[in-house]
């Protein structure tokens, strides 16, 4: 080795590392927070960063394309930018089933949609065969880049040591923590920067090939009519049905390799962001490729026998900046795909290998542990890179060894399309199918690629075309072997329960009919117990506190449809962690349901709650379905009569507002829960409007936030071929009419009483008519004045007795409006007196001082025994009105045409809410059964009769409590004639 | 979801008439650069669509 060379390998290696460092630099910058967050999380950086899909592949396995198949280098490009143009129907439900179960890989989603665990296991193990290769041609461009700049054979030595700073990148700054999932800003950032670095060195190289090489594009053109004609004429071209295969094995590539995937659909990236990449990525492959035929152009013109056609940018001058632009293109595709090839691998094959091998005993360490076995992982699949290169790429082109990648990794591909799009295909049918077509993969290609095995005779090769490359019959044939074994044995064998849940759930039409089960776990603190069998004290409440920190849920939550959601978080959360399998085995077992006789019923609250958060990715018919549906919601959310709807297992599915006002229990605190959990007294009252078979159940009693209330309760059984099954349940708020209904039946009562006491009164009248008779004949038949002053007295006496029976006759009689209302003088004086006599009957009151000031000149036009039974009415309610010692007065006097007749108290006064509605029917004061509602209601018809007006005044003028009413009524006048009074309708 | 029609119709009769892109590089009265030209059309188409889906999806 001479100094000179020497130099030259310590160019490379400062030119190499000095890269890598600022890689470093790159990834310090964005954790440390020095580069902005609106660029880290910018969708251009997201779209760079899957620019990991051009990896050395694109610098230097499209040219050794380019010479070999001419524009069919294209196909590498145009396979990924179809897949990305797809992505509204292919990549976004793709990213809807990995967000919501959190899977993290090809393996995982495998494992979630098939139930198995073997499936997750031998995608990973496919991935990995598959991957090699690729690894290898990362490792192999670099090794055998720096073979031809320095011209010497330390290329291996040197890419083993840039493998070594590459894996510390990858552990530094993508395995810090043990959760795969989740968005890693530093590391997309540093991808992202990866590609501007290869995509610049690309449109450099161009730009060199067409203005420093050629003399710009005129001469280009004339180099291609001219000396390059020939060339071109001479390079092979694609067969159409070579290169729609190779369309389709790239476009499988550039969504399932484990790299693209996990950038894809494991970065907490947003579905807009996603269908940005669908026009940003196929531009930025575009750019990429642009400078492809131009770099092997320039080449050719230079040197037309070019040795290794995928170096040419190497070859093309004499100027060594170019060759270190080629290098650092190069080294920015490679390491980019190795780091996350690494960390994609190391997930899977952590998950469905490592953990499935050795299930996570309850350790305190558990997180440690996880991280540690990823970073281990990390290294070692980058350098099982570089062993692949040094024990096998070396011997081989990068054409058969990318191809060989790609195969493999299409072998996936029926298996994708039936999880997205057939729901019908079973485990058995994916896991044959993949077998058969891998191992077709594997004896066809993978296997005389690594062990230099002579390529055996496949079988139907003879009715493809002959001397069609052995990777195109291998396709073929390794494909149809799958699709057909998955399509037949899925068809002929049955796919279990819970597959069948797993593939709605995936499918891109899927109708999810999530089903109710209680669990065992009565509380969510019960969840951490529980776990900690599995994943130990810390890791278990740490797990249970992230759940429900992201459901918004306390400690204390009982409701069965809030700990079912619950359950399903951390089932997720784990599941990034460590993997759907194993995840669903520690929830299975530590968090299981009760199978017991609840019917099962579907999660309808689940389902609404999913249409909710899914609203506005809906068009066309489905939104017009959901607008109704949230009509019809609505409807029932705002309807005026309370509303609760159960399910058949006693969960609450529906609790409307006026129901919610009724009982002062919101409808979010209660949605989800039990019946037998509500507060009382709803579960009894519930359960015996669903118990009985006589509905309605007519006015229960029951008292609510200390208010007696009687409720009526309807309910109807959903029942019919279309139903979920449930009851709803009607509750009427009917307090109002039955304290109505009460009144009416005591007015009815008092009316009766009234009636009677004018049938004794009558009764009365004709023995008082013989004692007074009596009496006058005692007068005339003795002189004695003794007796004379007791006849005399007698006589009095029945005259009084007379005269209050009278106005109790009278009395009973009022209100009766078809009576026609004489006009004749009425003192107001002596109205006042008998009102007096016949409130004295009463025995309550006694300590009320009623006393009459009413002129006796003071006469009105009217019904005496009317208006005697309002002033009874009003002395009554202003004697209640009173406390003890309270008093009443009465007096009356004239104001130009009208008498005023004034009841003053100094009683407690009227309520002003009472006010407004004091004259109304039913209006009181008082408690129920004391008082009718009807006095002032009746004084109010009666005044009204007689043409007169009624005043209240609560407080009176000048009075600090108490009221004054004043009754205004026309004066007797001499010609004034007999008047009917009017049926009114006050 | 009549985007989506177009996507794919778009998607898989490119992908039944691709092989003619592969004509231009032995054809010397070809522009060089045609097939580059023809994907970036189809770019703008996607573009386009992708702000109609926007605008659909308001």
């Amino acid at each position: 080795m001479n100094v000179e060379m020497h130099v030259e390998i310590v160019g490379v290696l400062l030119l190499g590392l000095g890269y890598l460092a600022l890689l470093f630099g790159c990834g310090f910058a964005v954790e440390r927070g020095w580069v902005p967050v609106r660029i880290t999380r910018h969708p251009i950086v997201y779209t760079l960063a899957l620019g990991v899909y051009a990896s050395a592949w694109a610098i230097y396995g499209s040219v050794e394309m380019a010479a070999h198949a001419g524009f069919g280098f294209l196909a590498y490009y145009l396979g990924a930018a179809g897949a990305f143009l797809l992505a509204p129907v292919l990549l976004v439900p793709i990213q809807r089933i990995t967000r919501t179960y959190q899977l993290t890989s090809l393996a995982d989603l495998f494992a979630f949609r098939f139930r198995s665990r073997w499936a997750g296991t031998l995608v990973t193990i496919v991935s990995l065969l598959a991957v090699l290769p690729l690894l290898g041609i990362q490792v192999q461009t670099l090794g055998e880049a720096i073979n031809i700049i320095t011209a010497s054979q330390a290329g291996g030595s040197v890419a083993l040591l840039f493998c070594a700073v590459i894996a510390a990148f990858a552990v530094i700054f993508g395995a810090r923590h043990s959760q795969s999932h989740g968005r890693h800003d530093t590391l997309l950032s540093a991808i992202a920067f990866e590609s501007i670095v290869k995509l610049l060195a690309m449109l450099g190289l161009g730009v060199v090939a067409l203005w420093m090489v050629f003399d710009g594009p005129g001469d280009l053109q004339l180099w291609l009519e001219g000396p390059g004609a020939l060339l071109q004429q001479q390079t092979p071209k694609l067969d159409p049905a070579q290169w729609r295969t190779l369309l389709l094995l790239f476009f499988a590539a550039a969504f399932m390799m484990p790299h693209l995937f996990h950038i894809s659909f494991s970065e907490s990236l947003s579905r807009h962001t996603l269908l940005q990449a669908s026009w940003a990525l196929p531009l930025f492959l575009l750019l990429m490729a642009l400078p492809v035929p131009l770099i092997w152009w320039a080449a050719q013109s230079v040197n037309p026998d070019i040795p290794i056609a995928a170096y040419a940018a190497y070859l093309m001058t004499e100027h060594w900046w170019v060759g270190a632009l080629a290098f650092i293109g190069g080294l920015a595709a490679a390491s980019g795909t190795m780091i996350m090839i690494a960390l994609a691998l190391s997930g899977m094959v952590l998950n469905h290998i490592v953990l499935v091998a050795r299930p996570p005993e309850a350790r305190s360490d558990l997180y440690g542990w996880l991280l540690w076995l990823r970073r281990g992982l990390v290294v070692a699949v980058i350098i099982s890179g570089w062993v692949f290169y040094q024990w096998v790429g070396r011997h081989h082109g990068l054409i058969g060894l990318g191809l060989a990648a790609f195969v493999g990794m299409a072998q996936c591909l029926p298996g994708m399309l039936a999880l997205l799009y057939w729901p019908g295909a079973n485990r058995k049918g994916m896991i044959i199918g993949l077998i058969a077509g891998v191992g077709v993969w594997l004896w066809g290609l993978w296997l005389p690629l690594m062990f230099s095995l002579p390529v055996p005779t496949l079988p139907f090769t003879p009715l493809t075309d002959t001397g069609a490359p052995v990777w195109y019959n291998v396709t073929l044939l390794s494909l149809a072997v799958n699709i057909l074994l998955l399509i037949v044995i899925s068809l002929f064998t049955r796919i279990s329960e819970g597959e069948q849940s797993a593939a709605e759930a995936c499918s891109v039409d899927a109708v999810i009919r999530s089903k109710r089960f209680p669990l065992e776990a009565a509380t969510a603190s019960d969840f951490s117990t529980h776990l900690a069998h599995a994943l130990g004290d810390e890791a278990a409440s740490r797990e249970v506190n992230r759940a429900l920190q992201a459901l918004n849920l306390t400690p204390q939550e009982r409701r069965p449809y809030a700990l079912r959601r619950l359950r399903d978080r951390i089932q997720a959360n784990l599941s990034g962690l460590m993997g759907p399998s194993v995840a669903r085995d520690i929830v299975d077992r530590y968090l299981p349901y009760r199978h017991d006789d609840t019917p099962e019923t579907d999660d309808i609250h689940f389902v609404e709650s999913r249409l909710e958060a899914y609203r506005s990715r809906l068009t066309g018919l489905a939104r017009e379905l959901d607008g109704l549906r949230r009509h019809h919601r609505q409807t029932l959310a705002y309807l005026p009569v309370g509303l609760c709807v159960l399910g058949d297992d006693d969960e609450l599915l529906m609790w409307n507002q006026a129901l919610s006002q009724l009982s002062g229990i919101s409808g979010e605190s209660v949605i989800g829960s039990r019946r037998d959990s509500l507060p009382a007294p709803w579960p009894g009252l519930l359960g015996g409007v669903l118990e009985t078979t006589s509905t309605p159940l007519y006015k229960q009693a029951v008292t609510l936030h200390g208010k007696d209330y009687f409720l009526t309760l309807h309910k109807a059984i959903l029942s019919g071929s279309d139903s979920r099954g449930g009851s709803v349940i009607l509750i009427e708020d009917h307090t109002e009419m039955k304290w109505l209904e009460d009144e009416l039946v005591h007015a009815a009562r008092l009316a009766s009483i009234g009636q009677l006491a004018a049938g004794v009164a009558h009764e009365i009248g004709n023995p008082i008519t013989g004692i007074s008779s009596l009496a006058q004949n005692l007068r005339y038949d003795t002189n004695d004045p003794a007796l004379l002053e007791t006849a005399d007295q007698i006589q009095q006496l029945t005259q009084r007795v007379t005269k209050i029976v009278n106005s109790l006759v009278g009395f009973a009689h009022g209100g009766r409006q078809s009576v026609p209302l004489p006009a004749s003088p009425v003192a107001l004086a002596s109205i006042s007196e008998d009102a007096l006599h016949l409130i004295h009957l009463a025995r309550s009151g006694e300590d009320v001082t009623l006393t009459n000031e009413t002129p006796d000149d003071v006469v009105v036009r009217g019904d005496a025994q009317r208006l005697t039974q309002v002033m009874v009415n009003l002395l009554s309610n202003a004697r209640d009105a009173c406390g003890k010692g309270g008093e009443v007065h009465m007096t009356a006097g004239r104001h130009e045409q009208l008498a005023w007749w004034r009841i003053t108290d100094n009683g407690q006064g009227i309520d002003p809410r009472v006010r407004e509605h004091l004259f109304e029917p039913f209006t009181t004061t008082k408690p129920a059964g004391e008082g009718t509602g009807l006095g002032l209601s009746l004084a109010y018809q009666i005044i009204n009769e007689h043409q007169g007006k009624i005043d209240v005044a609560s407080p009176p003028p000048g009075q600090p409590r108490g009221t004054a009413i004043t009754l205004w009524l026309p004066l007797y006048q001499q010609d004034d004639q007999p008047t009917h009074a009017q049926d009114s309708d006050c | 979801m009549y985007v989506y029609r177009i996507m794919l119709f778009l998607v898989f009769g490119g992908y039944l008439l691709s092989p003619l892109l592969m004509n231009g590089w032995s054809d010397p009265e070809a522009a060089w650069y045609r097939p580059f030209a023809i994907w970036g059309g189809l770019i703008a188409l996607t573009l386009w669509l992708e702000q109609k889906r926007k605008l659909d999806e308001r």
